[in-house]
């Protein structure tokens, strides 16, 4: 099962109530899997343009831990970001520790940096701390529980932007925690994130190819590899539509996901249509779930909606504001 | 007219709303604000007609044997499944597996219909006015389909028996499915289905049949078996 969702809003809007239409399909799909659920949200959120002044802004979030005090960890974090970065706002959420920073270090080396990779685990909180997502305009929140939790915990529905992706999950393959929750940001670069309902197959296969050649894997969800294959097919010149295209003959099994960059929202299909997904598309707007009664409760009664077929692909773009 | 209004009720409320209507001697239900909920209209077995104004989610009218649903909207996976007898007419789309495994009766998509349409058909019709996905026809049994726009790939894959007809492109036949030619009893099928639901038929259709080599294991087709399944 699993319910993903995702908005776009077309026109030159940057402050669209993206958080209210994703949490209203998502309550919608809860029964689909109350396990876990998140959304990934972009928007203008560090107050610097694209090609601004000095150097580029980021919010990072950060897995604190799966339960237990947080403060400590969130003090560990920020004394590790300052090594390579400026840190210019930080709160506690939850599980989650947001901070917008200001540093000219790739993202791999923030992250690097904060997850201390190669620290022992005793010094590192329990292996506990894990950069969740890293963006200009991304923001991802995610928790155990259903929407109305994660309701609770970040007020996702006054959350405004251009466009987001959600998820509420059946976990089916692997445990259930934040960790394992998606959204799932790529790691590699910033910005990239995915929601998945379906069972990459061939997983472990890609997974030890990718193990190969150095990438860390944080979970064992199938759904993690995705975005790591896209984000490094974009890395490698491929525009965000072939990246899409090329992840059909590389991946086995029945799914349907949604990915999303800095600027845009798209969907693919498997080759059987196994896994349901429908999508409406209006001029200002384009809106995808699983079930179109995600659709109905948070758009409305009036306008066509279709799922798209096997092998399909489709992409868009955010206005430019 | 008896309404029933869906907005803060279960399926099950809704379905138990419209049966005790029709318990009650209704001949004429309507639905209103459905937004999509699965299964209503589930076996119902009196002739009611039984209108929806709005889309339905998966299995609107499953298991029914006769009675009529309109479909103000578009539907999602089985829409009609195994229904004996009956009509569904959907206004727009259909999801996944439209009118999978009907017995009898009619379906009609309005719009385009998504893949495995008329998967397993074991007789009854199912008329798509414009396109339709992956797989239609996947091993139907009997029965006729109709899609006046164009045919996804594998048309008609591993279907024993029973009649496709396509007036637009057909991207490619399934396995054992192979062009046949319509008779004169086809095309008055044709002519008269497709009038009774006001559905324009294209210029001309195609015929698909089984071309009956999976009936019987032949070690000389086991490419097209190892294929098949």
């Amino acid at each position: 099962m699993c319910g993903i969702v995702g908005f776009l809003d077309k026109t030159e809007n940057r402050d669209a109530a993206v958080g209210h239409v994703l949490f209203d399909m998502l309550s919608a799909l809860d029964r689909r899997g109350p396990d876990s659920s998140g959304v990934a949200i972009y928007s203008d959120q560090t107050g610097q343009s694209s090609g601004g002044d000095g150097p580029p802004r980021y919010v990072v979030r950060v897995k604190l831990g799966e339960r237990g005090p947080v403060e400590a960890a969130a003090q560990t974090a920020l004394n590790r970001l300052t090594r390579v970065a400026t840190v210019l706002d930080s709160h506690i959420q939850g599980p989650s520790l947001r901070v917008v920073i200001e540093s000219a270090a790739a993202p791999a080396e923030m992250e690097h940096a904060i997850e201390a990779a190669g620290v022992s685990d005793s010094e590192n909180n329990g292996g506990a701390l894990e950069v969740v997502s890293l963006g200009h305009r991304l923001d991802l929140v995610k928790q155990v529980g259903s929407p109305a939790n994660l309701e609770q915990t970040y007020a996702v529905s006054s959350t405004r932007g251009t466009h987001g992706i959600g998820h509420t999950r059946m976990s089916t393959e692997s445990r259930v925690d934040l960790s394992h929750s998606q959204p799932f940001w790529a790691h590699r670069g910033a910005d990239v994130a995915v929601v998945h309902n379906g069972h990459i197959t061939n997983y472990h296969k890609l997974r030890r190819l990718y193990e190969q050649r150095g990438h860390r894997f944080y979970t064992e969800n199938d759904s993690e590899i995705i975005g790591l294959y896209l984000a490094e097919r974009m890395a490698q010149g491929a525009g965000f539509a072939d990246a899409l295209h090329d992840s059909l003959s590389e991946f086995d099994g029945a799914f349907s996901f949604l990915a999303a960059t800095a600027d845009a929202l798209g969907y693919a299909k498997d080759p059987f249509g196994f896994k349901p997904l429908t999508v409406t598309e209006a001029p200002t707007y384009v809106a995808l779930a699983t079930e179109e009664q995600a659709l109905r409760a948070a758009l409305g009664d009036d306008f066509p909606v279709w799922e798209p077929g096997v092998k399909d692909v489709a992409t868009w773009r955010i206005g430019r504001g | 007219m008896p309404t029933v209004d869906c907005t803060g009720k279960t399926s099950r409320e809704i379905n138990r709303e419209i049966r005790a209507l029709v318990c009650a001697g209704e001949t004429d239900v309507h639905v209103r604000h459905p937004q999509a909920r699965h299964n209503l209209g589930v076996a119902l077995l009196q002739p009611v007609t039984l209108t929806i104004q709005g889309s339905v989610g998966y299995y609107c009218g499953g298991l029914m044997d006769g009675a009529t649903i309109e479909v103000h909207g578009s539907c999602g996976w089985g829409v009609a499944e195994s229904m004996l007898d009956g009509t569904v007419v959907v206004g727009r789309n259909a999801g996944n597996s439209a009118a999978a495994s009907i017995r009898g009766g009619t379906v009609v998509v309005r719009g385009n219909a998504s893949s495995r349409a008329g998967i397993a058909m074991k007789g009854g019709t199912l008329i798509v006015q414009g396109d339709s996905g992956y797989m239609t026809g996947f091993m139907m049994q009997k029965g006729t389909i109709v899609v006046c726009g164009d045919a996804g790939e594998a048309l008609g894959d591993s279907m024993y028996e029973g009649r496709i007809f396509v007036g637009g492109r057909i991207a490619d036949l399934g396995n054992d499915a192979e062009v046949g030619e319509p008779t004169e009893d086809d095309r008055a099928f044709l002519t008269a289905s497709l009038a009774r639901y006001d559905v324009r038929p294209p210029a001309e259709f195609r015929k698909v049949v089984a071309g009956k080599r999976l009936w019987q294991f032949d070690k000389k087709d086991f490419e097209t078996w190892r294929e098949a399944l």
